[in-house]
């Protein structure tokens, strides 16, 4: 061999294996995450389903990661859930939804039928009919989607009226007239509220132009009437019919605590605070509304001023 | 012809087993767009149904067309930069049926659902066996030959050849080790490094090095400059590698190996600068022959097509584009932009070049190969438009939280007319077959007067 090549020979062999030690070995050696609550150990039953979930080229439409950015998706992943996941099944293109929190979604029936013509459960899809699959295969790959995220949505129960939550008040370990805990609560309100009902709650959000019946401007005097119950149920159970999503199954019971906290201190509309309001004694409040200081405590200022200030203003919000 | 020692057989062989399964790849295709619109039709049938089609289809055109026709044109370069004999033309031939029996086979596996699951790694462990061993014979014969060259210095084409054929059957053997078994993530990690890998240090690398050797020769003009062309292959060789992350960004993978998979997917806009520059620069002064030479203006088109699939490749890895693209229908309008837009219109230049001087034939028909071009290209452009405007519509629906059953009806103008373009390409390249097959049986007789310059055979000295 000529020696002219013997350098650039070796240059390609050291830098080559060097990129594939780092990318390819590496990763290998020092991320072992250990399994997480929700990495699914299949039975056997299960295992076989998600042999035919593979036979069948499901990944080639349908991922299993939801991103930090996908809402109303569920759970964000951990590295840990996917340990016992061999093959990956992780996937790169969504033409239909995503499958990480499927299970319990719908009954074993809803999964059969659509299986066999997806059209019969989902006017409008585009999945292929599977109606080739025999029955004992058919039963493997439905507990196979049924398994997966472990189910970690469906652990929610629903409250179908705000009087169930008697029982939730018991518990209760947030105090929902805090400040701290109204500002802990605008961070999760900034999060995941914000895009439909504004920054400011006044249901003017950019994804309020899509929305064909609008999100709730929470300026409007008959929020000032809902109680805590009622606050926490409206945001755990969403609204039915509407694009309002929930919350219940997406955020902890705290952060819904959290999130009555700050929801209660959103200004009535046309209400102004007066200039001095950072600076007034409350005593001298007391006396001039005729309100006892206990009253004062347990509400906000905001709630109780009303609009004897000044003339009303059309801006909202602080 | 199937053990013959003859010159040139072996690449006759390849590139004529490659238009075969460019027809058989692109009628799955074409069957899976027409599915988005009548998703029905497989009913009852699971051998065509969407989901096995699609891995069958990409197997197909990425291992039989696209592998073939590559490593076809390449054992006809090879020899006559090194001006030498091929190491073995009947080895390469043996090697072809070994590898036409892989396809075949694969499509059988993955049509009949045997599949690893893997993405661009489906084909099962027999398979990969043996497209495996293919693999390193061919590096040996491509080695051996450029071993017994009796020219000195390598041309760049030798380089992104030989640098190829060295790389392959490592990342294909990473890409398809079973018996290892790794963890969820790991084991996507891994697949993601093959899975970007086959087209970087395969695809990439065989269709600049072969688009290096079409331009100069198609042109008769030397090329501009040689130094640029030795940076764009070292900085591919650096750059390419690491970059397999970025197809699972979002997913919970360690984030120091996604940094590294961003930054090195930005900088492949140095090879990417470098390559096309040397090419626009050779052909500086030399435009107008596009006129009348058309293996050129086909690989123009792909070096057209490559600026725009590597614009947009750099642009769509970094994490706030990713965002708002991934999962959505503009990724598959990306992968068809690089595979079949820019590395298949390399290969039909230089197929048109190289078939008629390998077989020693007339071009069965220049109005035949000059309608594939056309078909190609319009359907090409109304199935990219498609697709990319599909993408966008798809991930503003993601991001609005609108259900996938409300905006997949909004997709279906869009899967139609994707269809339409794909149709296009169907037909156009059932043409591309007839003409080489037609060609390869020597129809026309050789002093047949109407014929492209480019694509007179030379007689053999």
């Amino acid at each position: 061999m000529n020696k002219n090549y013997i350098l650039p020979a070796l240059v390609i062999l050291t830098s080559f294996s060097l990129i594939i030690f780092s990318t390819v070995l590496l990763p290998n050696f020092i991320f072992k995450p250990s399994p997480s609550e929700f990495a699914v150990k299949y039975s056997p039953l299960e295992a076989s389903g998600r042999k035919i979930y593979i036979r069948e080229g499901c990944v080639n439409c349908h991922s299993q990661f939801v991103r930090p950015q996908d809402r109303d998706f569920g759970v964000h992943v951990q590295a840990g859930d996917y340990v016992y996941e061999t093959p990956n099944l992780l996937g790169t293109i969504r033409t239909g939804p995503d499958l990480s929190n499927e299970g319990g979604k719908h009954p074993d029936a809803w999964h059969i039928a659509h299986f066999k013509n997806p059209r019969t459960t989902t006017p409008g899809s585009i999945m292929p009919p599977f109606s080739y699959l025999k029955d004992d295969e058919m039963k493997a790959l439905v507990a196979y989607v049924q398994s997966l995220g472990k189910k970690r949505l469906v652990k929610y129960k629903r409250i179908y009226h705000p009087d169930e939550l008697e029982k939730l008040l018991e518990k209760r370990n947030v105090n929902t007239n805090g400040s701290a805990e109204a500002n802990a609560g605008r961070g999760i309100f900034q999060q995941n509220c914000a895009t439909c009902h504004g920054t400011h709650g006044l249901g003017n959000g950019p994804n309020a132009i899509q929305i064909a019946k609008k999100p709730a401007n929470f300026s409007r005097p008959f929020f000032k009437d809902y109680d805590d119950v009622t606050w926490y149920w409206r945001v755990s159970e969403g609204v039915p019919g509407t694009r309002m999503p929930q919350w219940g199954r997406l955020l902890t019971s705290k952060q819904i605590w959290y999130l009555v906290a700050y929801l209660k201190t959103l200004p009535r509309e046309n209400e102004v605070y007066p200039k001095e309001y950072e600076t007034l004694d409350p005593e001298k409040w007391v006396q001039q509304y005729k309100i006892s200081a206990d009253e004062l405590n347990s509400q906000k200022p905001a709630m109780i001023i009303e609009t004897k200030g000044p003339p009303p203003s059309t801006e909202g919000g602080h | 012809m199937i053990f013959s020692n003859e010159e040139n057989s072996a690449s006759r062989f390849f590139i004529l087993s490659a238009v075969f399964w460019l027809v058989i790849g692109m009628t799955m295709g074409l069957t899976g767009a027409i599915e988005f619109t009548a998703p029905d039709m497989s009913s009852g049938i699971p051998q065509i149904t969407f989901s096995r089609l699609r891995p069958t289809h990409i197997n197909t055109v990425a291992f039989g067309w696209l592998s073939m026709a590559n490593i076809g044109i390449a054992l006809y370069i090879i020899p006559t930069l090194t001006r030498s004999k091929l190491f073995s033309d009947k080895f390469a031939n043996f090697i072809c049926v070994v590898w036409n029996l892989a396809i075949l086979g694969g499509i059988l596996c993955l049509t009949n659902g045997y599949t690893e699951g893997r993405e661009y790694a489906e084909l099962p462990v027999p398979i990969d066996v043996g497209v495996l061993i293919c693999l390193l014979s061919l590096s040996f014969v491509v080695y051996m030959t450029a071993v017994n060259r009796t020219v000195k210095k390598l041309y760049v084409s030798l380089w992104y050849i030989l640098g190829a054929f060295f790389w392959m059957p490592i990342v294909y053997f990473i890409g398809n080790r079973t018996f290892i078994r790794l963890d969820g993530l790991n084991d996507g990690i891994v697949n993601w490094f093959y899975g970007h890998n086959i087209l970087g240090m395969w695809f990439t690398t065989l269709g600049v090095g072969i688009a290096y050797y079409m331009i100069p020769k198609l042109t008769g003009r030397p090329l501009w400059s040689h130094s640029l062309s030795m940076l764009g292959f070292w900085t591919i060789a650096f750059f390419y590698a690491p970059t397999g992350t970025h197809h699972i960004l979002q997913s919970p993978v360690p984030e120091w190996l996604k940094a590294l998979a961003v930054v090195f997917s930005v900088a492949l806009v140095i090879p990417v600068i470098t390559v096309l520059t040397n090419f626009f620069m050779t052909m500086k002064g030399n435009w107008w022959q596009l006129a009348n030479n058309l293996p050129l203006r086909f690989v123009l088109t792909g070096a057209f097509f490559y600026l725009v699939t590597c614009l947009q490749g750099p642009f769509q890895a970094t994490r706030s584009i990713n965002w708002y693209l991934h999962f959505t229908q503009w990724v598959p309008g990306h992968a068809h932009a690089a595979l079949l837009g820019a590395f298949t219109f390399f290969n039909f230049g230089a197929i048109y070049y190289i078939f008629p001087r390998v077989t020693g034939k007339q071009m069965y028909s220049v109005s035949l190969a000059r309608m594939h071009y056309w078909f190609t290209l319009i359907g090409f452009f109304i199935f990219y438009t498609a697709f990319t405007i599909a993408g966008l519509v798809q991930s503003a629906g993601w991001h609005a939280g609108v259900p996938v059953s409300t905006w997949v009806v909004e997709l279906q103008p869009y899967w139609i007319i994707r269809a339409l373009g794909g149709g296009m390409m169907w037909f156009g390249n059932v043409l591309f077959f007839v003409n080489i097959f037609q060609t390869n049986r020597g129809v026309k007789p050789l002093d047949s007067p109407d014929v492209e310059p480019a694509m007179v055979p030379v007689p053999k000295n």
